[in-house]
């Protein structure tokens, strides 16, 4: 009878939970610098733990680099009227916000500013 | 009891929802949930039992109720009368279809975003610690509910004053009464039984489409066994499973299956043990869901269930979709009853999609070349084939704009003495961009699986990570995570390569998911969280030393 009324409820599960992507913080980003960047957006995920948007930035000598740009989850963005159409390939912007700690071009994003002229302030999504 | 000689009509019928459901409360009146949840829940002079009598819930929650019982408040139950109570409960204070389909994602255990939650304040109390699916689970009288915001948060230890109980006690009493016009609707309904052949389709991620039929029979206690064969549209490989379950409410199937596993259960092994949950149409001639297993239940088939009928039934097609312009596409078409002699003109494909020749044809499967002309409509359109139609089963497309990664976010565990790893299957779906010009809105068109070559990528790692060190990925998109825990999270692009469809620039498309892979526990604070579907679950004060 190993787990004979397990078989049947196999549900329970009313302890205290939270939200899997909800400890998922910006450890990685140097909270005390701030950069701000202009590029193409090359790809813009919608997703779980993180909004994330691929763009590419012209460096000063005509180089192009490959960035990522990381805020917030999808829930707080949906109740600001974004979702995974808001980016597309192409669409020019602006984003200001905390680079990485380490090399890598990656950024948590604070502000950007969308093709249309809006201005987002985002929240730290954690 | 004589089982046989009883109508199962009769049987259906009282095992319905057709109790009066009102807020003046549903009488008990079976004899087992009145001895076990009697002696505390007081009963009046109507028969009806204090709270129990004001609430209706999913299978799923009376579970969770009688689990709860037994261990916080000492009801002592056998096995069988546990699951006589949540069978009785359940179909007497249960949810009609349509209040339990927006939460059925819960029962088949899919991560869904939920855009439904009314306002901030329930976002905090409710859906920051569970799915808002569980609140929307049941429903209750006014004064049920303001009880229940009550004894909950005290129980989950949130602060509540009485404006707040009262403002959310109000809400739910709106937006999930006790007496509702679904429920009113399907008092009325008529039942069937489940006896006989039905047909099946199922889509396995990775493995792709399989189609086959599943025998129901009845238990003498009114449950059901089952046994399903099917067949991979990709290989042709067939799988038999046998299984059991039950029906609640004359709609929510509830059961188990397996079959004899010759591949030494790796990983996403489609013959594993799976939980079955599904939902049968009002009509019950047909009916969807999830077989699903593993750690976190990441595997699972996405069922369909039709009756069989005499006639033909098309079930499938080996092709999601063909482009515009293209000759000579050679299409297998399979289900049963079809025809064994016939023409082209039994296939109707859509305008301006030509059969060009039948290849081959038996009751079961039709081969045929189909040329699709180059101004052919795009968009999905519906296939039939001797008058059994399967809709919105091709699409006819001229690029393929993009692939995406499915699912586009992910959590995948790492393994731990008590926690089997948690896998992750992925697979790639073409897109073109629908009339808006935009990719990722409601009117792009899927195309299907692509052809890709997969890849991971760490990012956001203690310096010198790679990702061997998190896991591997198959050639078919399963991710199998390392087998030594590093106890610690690591974030990674799974990336889908294109093998033949590239971008204008001549680039291979990518598409990517956002797969975090984490330690199945971890202390925070003192306490122990243990992971669940996508959750963290509180599980106990952390023991020293570990």
């Amino acid at each position: 009878m190993r787990n004979a009324w397990l078989a049947v409820a196999p549900f329970a599960i009313s302890l205290l939970p939270a939200l899997l992507w909800g400890h998922h913080g910006w450890a990685e980003f140097d909270e005390t610098k701030e950069i701000s960047l202009k590029g193409t957006v090359t790809d813009f995920h919608f997703v779980n733990p993180h909004c994330v948007i691929e763009f590419d930035v012209t460096g000063e000598k005509g180089v192009i680099e490959n960035w990522q740009g990381e805020f917030s989850s999808p829930g707080p963005m949906a109740r600001q009227g974004w979702n995974a159409a808001t980016l597309q390939p192409g669409d020019k912007i602006s984003i200001s916000g905390h680079p990485a700690r380490n090399t890598a071009h990656a950024i948590h994003a604070t502000r950007i500013h969308l093709p249309n002229g809006q201005e987002f302030k985002l929240s730290d999504g954690k | 009891m004589n089982w046989p000689s009883v109508s199962i009509a009769a049987i259906l019928c009282a095992s319905n929802l057709a109790a009066v459901a009102d807020d003046q409360g549903i009488p008990v009146t079976d004899p087992v949930v009145l001895a076990k949840c009697g002696p505390c829940h007081f009963r009046d002079d109507h028969g009806r039992l204090a709270r129990i009598s004001w609430s209706r819930a999913t299978p799923e929650e009376w579970q969770d109720v009688v689990r709860r019982m037994i261990l916080e408040h000492g009801v002592s139950v056998s096995a069988v009368e546990a699951r006589a109570i949540v069978k009785n409960l359940s179909n007497f204070h249960g949810l009609a279809p349509a209040e339990a389909a927006p939460v059925r994602y819960i029962a088949e255990r899919r991560i869904q975003p939920e855009a439904n939650i009314p306002n901030d304040e329930i976002h905090a109390v409710c859906a920051k610690c569970h799915a808002f699916a569980w609140s929307l689970s049941w429903r209750r009288s006014g004064s049920e509910w303001r009880q229940f915001v009550t004894s909950h948060a005290a129980r989950q230890k949130f602060p509540a004053s009485e404006e707040s109980v009262n403002r959310l006690s109000t809400v739910f009493s709106q937006i999930a009464p006790l007496t509702t016009p679904e429920l009113e609707s399907w008092r009325n309904h008529d039942s069937s039984d489940l006896v006989g052949r039905w047909l099946v389709t199922a889509a396995l991620p990775g493995r792709g489409k399989y189609w086959g039929e599943m025998q129901v029979e009845r238990t003498p206690n009114g449950d059901f066994t089952t046994r399903t064969i099917l067949t991979s549209i990709t290989d042709g490989s067939v799988l038999v499973r046998a299984g059991r379950g039950m029906l609640y409410g004359d709609y929510a199937w509830r059961g188990r299956s397996s079959g004899a596993s010759t591949d030494g259960g790796l990983p996403g092994d489609p013959l594993t043990e799976a939980r079955e949950v599904m939902t049968f149409s009002a009509d019950t001639t047909s009916a969807e869901g999830r077989w699903f297993w593993g750690q976190y239940q990441e595997f699972g088939f996405d069922v369909h269930w039709q009756r069989d009928s005499a006639g033909p039934a098309l079930l499938a097609l080996n092709r999601s979709s063909l482009k515009a312009g293209s000759r000579g596409n050679r299409v297998r078409f399979v289900g049963y009853n079809f025809p064994a002699q016939g023409t082209p003109a039994d296939l109707d494909l859509g305008p301006s999609v030509a059969i060009r020749a039948i290849v081959s044809r038996t009751t079961r499967e039709l081969v045929a070349e189909a040329d699709v002309a180059s101004d052919a409509p795009l968009g999905k359109r519906s296939v039939v084939l001797n008058g059994s139609m399967l809709p919105a089963a091709l699409a006819i497309y001229d690029r393929v704009d993009y692939v995406k990664v499915s699912p586009d976010s992910a959590v995948a565990s790492f393994s731990d003495s008590g926690h089997p790893k948690g896998y992750l299957q992925f697979e790639c779906i073409g897109y073109q961009r629908g009339p808006d010009g935009k990719m990722h809105t409601a009117d792009d068109l899927e195309l299907g699986p692509i052809e890709v070559n997969w890849s991971l990528q760490v990012f956001h790692a203690p310096e010198g990570s790679t990702a061997e060190q998190v896991g591997t990925l198959t050639a078919t998109g399963l991710f199998i995570p390392a087998s030594e825990s590093p106890n610690l999270s690591f974030d990674l692009w799974v990336s889908a390569t294109a093998k033949s469809e590239k971008s204008p620039g001549g680039k291979a498309l990518v598409g990517k998911s956002y797969l975090v892979v984490t330690p199945p526990t971890y202390t925070f604070h003192g306490r122990r969280y243990v992971r669940d579907l996508d959750r963290w679950i509180d599980d106990k004060p952390a023991q020293p030393g570990r």
